[in-house]
């Protein structure tokens, strides 16, 4: 469904995406997950057009979007990052005018828009101004607006930032129905549980580069990773000298320590003796099987909230 | 800052040349024009006379081009010298001469009235006295002999002794000019001057704001949205100038249709001439608000910009003080703002009351409508150049 190939984007010296690519099926749910900065939205905006890639090539249901724009953008549906929404108009216009600028019109748009708005809960509320709304509220009307004209495929650009959880939930749930009625998804995220809960297949990027991609699966036999040791000490320890002492893959963060272990019972020992050698007191340890944090942490040698 | 600290001193300035002259000694000069019929020896004089006149630059031309010149606004008036002006002066009869003049400059025709007081009474007033004494001399030494009255006007001449009602008779009626606007207008030259100065003026004002709304919608993200969409970055920035258009044609047309009936502008017999001026002006307004719109980076940078550019504009252009009070070299600077096309036009529609099809009026449409041109095309390839950091 989706070709992308070895796409390049620059902003003035800044290399922003160098290199990226990886393909998507139909009715995929495809993640691309990493820091801030990493290159998610950029990649995004090339995919849905906003720019074109500086080289590379990206292709939709076969189709060349550097030769198709008009076509390609209809089968395209953009939830952006930013709450993009007249706040002085209610939730039902702005649908309705979303929805008639992708050539959606008359009986069709106002049925569509009620759905939509039934779906994501706002129905009662069709008639209230956006800016009364609560940041919830808002991303789902965001992403109501988003599909109005039943596109093919999904761009979600991080869709739950400055949620409340219950929103967030509600929005997962809204895309895993969406991905098993067979829509294709992309979606951006920094939030590894968000990844590992809603997508079929995992991008790591980061400074501008896809450092892994697959199933969870794949990506932890990729990594090696088994489990990952957490140290809470009463003070901030040095990254330096333990990873000079441990020789291994961890960060620190505050007075936490996350130190990845290919067999945690072999380490254990020798991370506490090595903690107390240094003089560091420990509150607690916290062994935690390998997910998406532990592969992340082996790929890039840091933590996604770094 | 540089709003604070610029705009006082382009207004003082402005102000100072239109109502101070130059300041330090200089003078503004008024152009007349000057139409000699007579061609006699006399007339060579009298012109000679006035162009040596230091506040006044005299151009001779015909009659009939003196006349179109002034009607279509491109000098406030022509001192015209009739034919038999120079055996009027030798006979000491009624001078056929008038100026012709442009209501629309009437403030400058006083001042250039003034100067040529100076120099026609020190000119031709001084040849008909001369002639006046000698009159008076040859009646009253009739009886004497020749050496005897020649010794006797002499010394008359000398006193210059006619007598302060022959004085009176000439100044008063001999040498007066007839003036007489070039046509006698319906609309008065002040409101045509507040309604179409302010009215272009703030029609900046509000389109600039209008090329705002694409800015905000950068800032709430809506325009990213937009992008996103089948929409083509120029249909987007279409639609946000046709709407602009729209909605300042409207402007317009609320503003003179009140003048109209509130202040008696007459409007509906000249509506076609009106409609195209507006739209001219709507357009040209139009494409200068989404250029300064392209070219700044937030809603507080366009506000800073476009109150600098829409104000200097304006008082160079003519909204704020009528161009012809300003020197020449300002009216020329004049001519680069949107301001001064509209305004001219809309006096060549109420003033000079030119028809839809005169080639002077047409003129003004035309810049105003290359004005927009040009404008929106910069505005529309700075946009699609910079759609990267727009969204």
């Amino acid at each position: 469904m989706i070709e992308v190939n070895n796409i390049t984007k620059s902003y003035g010296d800044t290399q922003a995406v160098r290199g990226i690519s990886f393909s998507i099926k139909d009715g995929e749910c495809y993640g691309l997950l990493g820091p801030n900065g990493a290159g998610k939205s950029t990649t995004i905006n090339m995919l849905s057009m906003l720019f074109a890639a500086d080289s590379g090539q990206i292709s939709i249901n076969g189709i060349d979007v550097a030769k198709a724009n008009g076509q390609v953008k209809s089968m395209l549906g953009v939830v952006p990052q930013e709450i993009a929404l007249y706040e002085k108009f209610t939730a039902l216009e702005n649908i309705l005018f979303w929805g008639s600028i992708y050539g959606v019109k008359g009986k069709a748009l106002h049925n569509k828009a009620d759905e939509l708005l039934k779906w994501v809960g706002l129905y009662d509320r069709r008639k209230d101004l956006v800016k009364d709304y609560s940041g919830g509220m808002k991303r789902r009307i965001n992403i109501a607006c988003a599909l109005l004209h039943s596109p093919k495929v999904l761009l979600l650009d991080e869709p739950t930032v400055g949620v409340d959880p219950q929103s967030r939930n509600l929005i997962f749930e809204l895309i895993q129905q969406l991905n098993k009625e067979g829509m294709t998804i992309i979606y951006t995220t920094h939030y590894m549980e968000e990844a590992e809960k809603l997508c079929d297949r995992i991008g790591i990027i980061d400074k501008g580069q896809i450092i892994a991609q697959g199933t969870l699966d794949e990506l932890k036999k990729q990594s090696e990773v088994n489990d990952m040791i957490i140290v809470d000490c009463t003070q901030t320890p040095d990254e330096k000298l333990l990873l000079e002492k441990l020789k291994a893959t961890l960060t620190v963060s505050g007075n936490t320590i996350s130190i990845l272990s290919e067999d945690s019972k072999k380490d254990l020992t020798r991370i506490v003796n090595t903690c107390t050698e240094a003089g560091y007191e420990i509150n607690r340890i916290d062994i935690q099987k390998a997910n998406l944090e532990s592969v992340f942490l082996k790929m890039t040698g840091k933590q996604l909230r770094d | 800052m540089m709003l604070g600290l610029l705009m006082p001193i382009i207004l003082i300035s402005v102000f100072s040349l239109a109502f101070g002259g130059m300041g330090k000694g200089g003078e503004k000069k008024t152009e007349l024009l000057v139409c000699d019929e007579d061609k006699s020896a006399i007339t060579k004089k009298v012109i000679i006379g006035i162009d040596s006149v230091k506040a006044l630059e005299v151009t001779e031309t015909t009659t009939d081009s003196a006349i179109r010149l002034v009607k279509t606004g491109k000098y406030p008036g022509a001192l015209i010298l009739h034919k038999g002006f120079g055996d009027s002066v030798n006979e000491l009869k009624s001078l056929p001469w008038e100026m012709k003049y442009d209501q629309a400059q009437s403030v400058e025709m006083q001042m250039m009235q003034q100067y040529l007081a100076q120099s026609l009474f020190g000119n031709v007033g001084k040849m008909m006295s001369e002639k006046m004494v000698m009159k008076n001399a040859a009646k009253q030494f009739a009886g004497m002999d020749s050496m005897s009255q020649m010794i006797a006007t002499m010394q008359m001449k000398k006193n210059m002794e006619s007598s302060s009602k022959d004085m009176d008779n000439l100044q008063g009626n001999i040498m007066r000019i007839k003036s007489s606007p070039v046509e006698i207008e319906k609309d008065n030259a002040g409101i045509v001057q507040a309604v179409a100065g302010t009215a272009v003026m703030m029609l900046l004002f509000s389109l600039t704001a209008m090329g705002g709304r694409l800015l905000e919608e950068k800032e709430n993200g809506t325009l990213k949205r937009l992008l996103y969409s089948p929409l083509k970055a120029t249909d987007i920035l279409t639609g946000k100038m046709l709407s602009s258009i729209a909605f300042a044609v409207l402007q317009l047309l609320i503003m003179f249709t009140f003048s109209s009936v509130v202040f008696g502008l007459i409007l509906w017999p000249k509506i076609a001439s009106v409609l195209l001026l507006i739209i001219a002006t709507a357009f040209a307004c139009s494409g200068f608000g989404m250029f300064l719109a392209s070219i700044v980076k937030s809603r507080d940078q366009l506000q800073s910009l476009s109150t600098l550019a829409i104000l200097s504009m304006s008082v160079i252009g003519g909204s704020m003080v009528p161009s012809f009070l300003m020197p020449q070299w300002m009216q020329s600077v004049g001519h680069i703002s949107i301001n001064y096309w509209s305004i001219q036009g809309f006096f060549d529609i109420f003033w000079r009351q030119l028809p839809l099809t005169d080639i002077e009026f047409l003129k003004k449409v035309g810049v105003l409508f290359l004005f927009g041109t040009v404008l929106s095309t910069l505005a529309f390839r700075l946009f699609r150049k910079n759609v990267t950091s727009m969204a």
